[in-house]
């Protein structure tokens, strides 16, 4: 990165934990909203938990709702945790060190609220201990053919192993903090934390190595978590629309569309409110841009294939599901709206050098990305179930209740407040990171040019 | 932050590490030079056996000429071995477009080793030439890409031989794109051979190198252009994966709608080049006298991409497999059984044990990796997988009764009705031998014209890289140019 700002050891404690041990002065008002509309909520999932699923939307034909879409989108966003921590720190991409730590934790909050949607949705929670068996002894198992098992277990599977990841890269950065540390508690709960981190040469070895297996053992993971929550719909054969063998690789390069702009979104944030313009520069704006270019081709070039197959059968109720989404009110103007903000305006956006170096520029567009990204499951979801039949009995539209509407924007606010509770107790960016990318930093001299460059150990 | 003059580092002799082996640019350029200038017996055997294997498969072609045109089946293991080039040769430019575009150092002994092989891209449009005769016209009913119907008004417009048209168009146009990379990476070399060789070679080179003389703007430009032909290449190889195995595979078995397919074939080719590329340097490193440029830092660099694409080819297969067996949708539970359980299982357990299962269990291990012979023999078991892969699907899907037929259904296989399995004729197995020894001797004669290591990138590369020490060790320090 030409346009490195180096910094002293001392000044990359000093700004990385500023928000760790003081306190914004935004930071109670902005916590204080979210738990605002996550406590309105909870208190209309409460309401749908007393009354019923009635409550809600959901009506034959459109049994998959708002929490469904929901559901895959924020599963969807977990996917860049993994894309941008793992598959860089494999390919030694050195412009990834500022940027892992949020992206990872994104992960978890977010494979927490997908989760949650799959309890919203199903009217009875209390019986959700079904998905495991629970008593060997009564000889009761849980149903394996069932998305309701297949979903909780790559999801768990998938938000352990991102934990593991996550606290691993932490381990470091909170014996850091607990030298800092002021207090009864804070020092003490650190300090188990960091598991007697002391940073000799083998801790460091072992960190280092646990975090390349992390790296490669989450992959399969990662792919397979999307994968799953596909064949939810794909492997049915009764929906136009869903029956497609592309929609594994479909799903997760559109989950890699929206996770790496939310991370770039939140990268924008976590500049402007702990104010890190010396470790988020424009270069790595521009990083994730060019990225987001190849991803966003990628996915387009996806859809349109999926699109194509989808007229290439001839068959009668494929094209008049498609007529449905593109022609007719109100899914033709989501659909219009959808590809406008996935692609059609971001994509020419990032194009342009100035708008990839632009936060601002960078944090517009990848919303539009993120509004896009959720039309499309809801496009994916809806419309296929929506379509009249022959049969006239269950004809029936779908409009979402003000209970969903909350219920959905509590899973918003649940995973902004987890950010932020998270920056408020460990680094946001990765101190340790951060100092070794300093320590690795190298200039080449070639004629009259500076190139920059980076150490590598000899193999 | 240190700064430092990367000539007087690069002066040390260092075994480990982005190595190379000479002390300065001016060995480098003698070395590659004359290695490229010397006519070596083995190269002279290698044309030889290969020219022998193309003119096996001239005779193998000419019976089936003898055939007609009229049976598909019995071009069945012709079809087979267009879509092998296509996939193997064809794809290996990318391992050059790829890692240039990541800035990748490791690459730059075998960016050009993959370019060549687009010479074969032409080797390939001439296998594609009969094949304009031997596939019907789209009047039979099947499904297509151009949605041709005879009873709508407006679909009934397009053209009955639409598939041919494009396909041609697009190979045609992947030819290019793979000859003018080639050019275009050249370019530099051949103003270098100008300069340093004699006789015809001079001339050539002089011709093709234009008026290279290495300014500023030459180098800035040539970069520029690099970079579209190679993003390029990429798409074009992509759709052209996209067209013949949908238009020449998948339309000519009833009831097979299998939307990933397109890319599944376009990421199998990714795989395939890769492992041509692998097993071409092995061949150079081993016979061609390369071993100071295809170091483990290749080998160890590539078989990662290998092992992944190995991954990939599973993730890919399992998705389409999954979905319909899942399903059960009795006209796709036929055409696994076609295709994967019935008369071709024997090739699909082949391709399937070759391509991902014997890479996986032996690839994840970094000590394989790490070597010379563990990715050159993965490499061989995934070219055969590939051969086996392409062989069940091209073979069964060409071999597929009622094919140009108007009459037979082309939107179901009956379940209960699944042909036997087409097997090959002494005319085939010459296809078969004299279609890869065409491959590679027209590979073989486009090594002979330029270099086969890009004699530039090898010289950037001592540019870029020193060593120096670090409080107890010493390090590699690679420069990363924006």
């Amino acid at each position: 990165m030409q346009e490195h700002v180096q910094l002293s050891q001392k000044k990359i404690n000093d700004d990385l934990l500023a928000g760790v041990l003081g306190m914004p002065k935004w930071w109670l008002g902005a916590v204080g909203f979210l738990l605002l509309v996550i406590a309105t909520g909870i208190g209309a999932y409460g309401y749908e938990i007393n009354k019923g699923l009635g409550v809600t939307g959901l009506n034959r034909p459109v049994l998959w709702g708002f929490y469904i879409t929901n559901f895959v989108f924020w599963i969807g966003i977990s996917h860049a945790g993994i894309m941008i921590s793992a598959i860089l720190r494999l390919t030694q991409a050195e412009w990834r060190r500022p940027v892992t730590r949020v992206a990872e934790v994104m992960t978890i909050f977010s494979l927490m609220a997908a989760l949650s949607n799959i309890m919203f949705h199903v009217g009875r929670p209390w019986r959700l201990f079904w998905v495991y068996p629970y008593d060997f002894s009564r000889g009761l198992f849980m149903n394996i053919r069932s998305p309701f098992v297949w979903d909780p277990s790559a999801v768990m599977t998938y938000l352990i192993g991102s934990t593991l990841f996550v606290y691993v890269a932490l381990i470091p950065d909170i014996a850091v903090v607990r030298d800092r540390a002021t207090g009864k508690f804070a020092p003490k709960i650190y300090g188990m934390l960091c598991l007697g981190w002391r940073g000799t040469p083998r801790q460091w070895k072992l960190q280092a190595i646990a975090g390349i297996l992390l790296s490669a053992l989450v992959l399969p993971v990662f792919v397979s978590v999307h994968s799953i929550v596909s064949w939810d719909f794909a492997v049915a054969i009764g929906v136009e629309g869903w029956h497609s063998t592309i929609f594994a690789p479909y799903f997760i390069i559109g989950a890699i569309h929206s996770g790496v702009s939310a991370v770039a979104m939140i990268m924008a944030l976590a500049m402007w409110m702990w104010k890190l313009d010396n470790y988020l520069r424009p270069d790595h704006f521009d990083a994730i841009g060019r990225l987001l270019i190849v991803v966003a081709t990628t996915w387009f070039f996806f859809f349109f294939v999926e699109w194509i197959f989808a007229l290439y059968t001839l068959e009668s109720p494929e094209l008049a599901l498609r007529e449905l989404q593109v022609f007719q009110a109100p899914y033709m103007w989501l659909f219009l709206a959808f590809l406008l903000t996935s692609f059609f305006i971001p994509v020419p956006m990032w194009l342009f050098k100035s708008v990839r170096r632009s936060p601002g520029l960078m944090f517009l567009s990848t919303i539009l990305v993120n509004i896009g990204m959720w039309l499309e499951r809801f496009l994916i979801i809806i419309p296929g179930l929506a379509r009249r039949q022959p049969l006239q009995f269950d004809w029936g539209s779908y409009h979402p209740s003000i209970v969903e509407i909350l219920v959905v924007a509590e899973t918003f606010a649940f995973v902004a407040l987890g950010m932020l509770l998270f920056s408020k107790f460990f680094p946001i960016i990765p101190i340790f990171d951060m100092k070794e990318g300093m320590q690795v930093r190298e200039e080449i001299k070639i004629g009259r040019r500076i190139v920059p460059a980076s150490i590598r150990e000899t193999p | 932050m240190a700064s430092h003059n990367a000539s007087g580092h690069n002066e040390e002799h260092h075994a480990e590490g982005m190595y190379v082996p000479f002390t300065s640019q001016r060995e480098v350029v003698n070395d590659l030079v004359t290695k490229h200038d010397k006519i070596s017996d083995k190269w002279l055997s290698g044309v030889a056996a290969a020219g022998f294997l193309l003119v096996l498969g001239v005779i193998g072609f000419v019976m089936r000429v003898n055939d007609g045109v009229s049976d598909r089946m019995v071009w069945a293991y012709y079809a087979m071995m267009f879509s092998f080039i296509l996939t193997t040769a064809s794809a290996a430019p990318m391992v050059a477009i790829a890692p240039r575009l990541a800035n990748a150092h490791w690459r730059r002994p075998v960016s050009r080793v993959a370019e060549l092989w687009s010479a074969a891209g032409i080797f390939s449009l001439l296998l594609f030439i009969p094949m304009l005769w031997i596939l019907p016209p789209l009047t039979d009913g099947r499904r297509s890409l151009w949605f041709y119907n005879s009873d709508d008004p407006f679909f009934s417009k397009v053209p009955v031989y639409s598939p041919h048209i494009w396909t041609t168009a697009a190979l045609l146009s992947l030819a290019a794109l793979g000859i003018m990379l080639l050019w275009l990476s050249a370019m530099p070399d051949l103003a270098l051979m100008r300069e340093h060789s004699t006789g015809w070679k001079q001339k050539w080179s002089a011709r093709l190198s234009g008026r290279w003389i290495g300014t500023t703007e030459q180098w800035n430009m040539l970069h520029h252009r690099m970079g579209i032909v190679g993003a390029l290449y990429f798409m074009m190889l992509v759709f052209v994966h996209y067209l013949v195995s949908t238009d020449f595979l998948m339309t000519l078995v009833p009831g097979w709608i299998d939307s990933l397919y397109p890319l599944t074939h376009a990421a199998n080719s990714l795989q395939a080049g890769v492992a041509t590329v692998i097993l071409t340097m092995f061949f150079l490193r081993k016979f061609g006298g390369y071993e100071d440029y295809f170091t483990l830092d290749q080998f160890w660099a590539m078989s990662k991409l290998l092992f992944a694409l190995s991954l990939l080819w599973f993730w890919f297969w399992f998705s389409s497999f999954n979905v319909f067996w899942y399903g059960k949708k009795p006209s796709e539970q036929a055409v696994l059984k076609y295709l994967m359980v019935g008369s071709y299982q024997p090739a699909f357990m082949a391709g399937f044990i070759l391509s991902f299962v014997t890479p996986l269990l032996v690839m994840m291990w970094n000590r394989v990796r790490k070597s010379f012979w563990g990715p050159t023999i993965m490499s061989v078991a995934v070219l055969a997988g590939t051969f086996f892969d392409r062989l069940r699907l091209y073979v069964a899907a060409w071999s597929y009764p009622g094919v140009g037929d108007y009459r037979v259904d082309k939107h179901e296989i009956p379940f209960d009705s699944i042909p036997a399995a087409n097997m090959p004729g002494v005319p085939d197995v010459l296809i078969v031998l004299g279609v890869i020894g065409g491959a590679v001797l027209f590979y073989l004669l486009a090594a002979r014209l330029i270099p086969p290591v890009s004699i530039w990138e090898q010289k950037e590369l001592m540019l870029y890289k020193l060593h120096k020490a670090y409080h107890r060790t010493e390090v590699l320090v690679l420069g990363k140019p924006r």
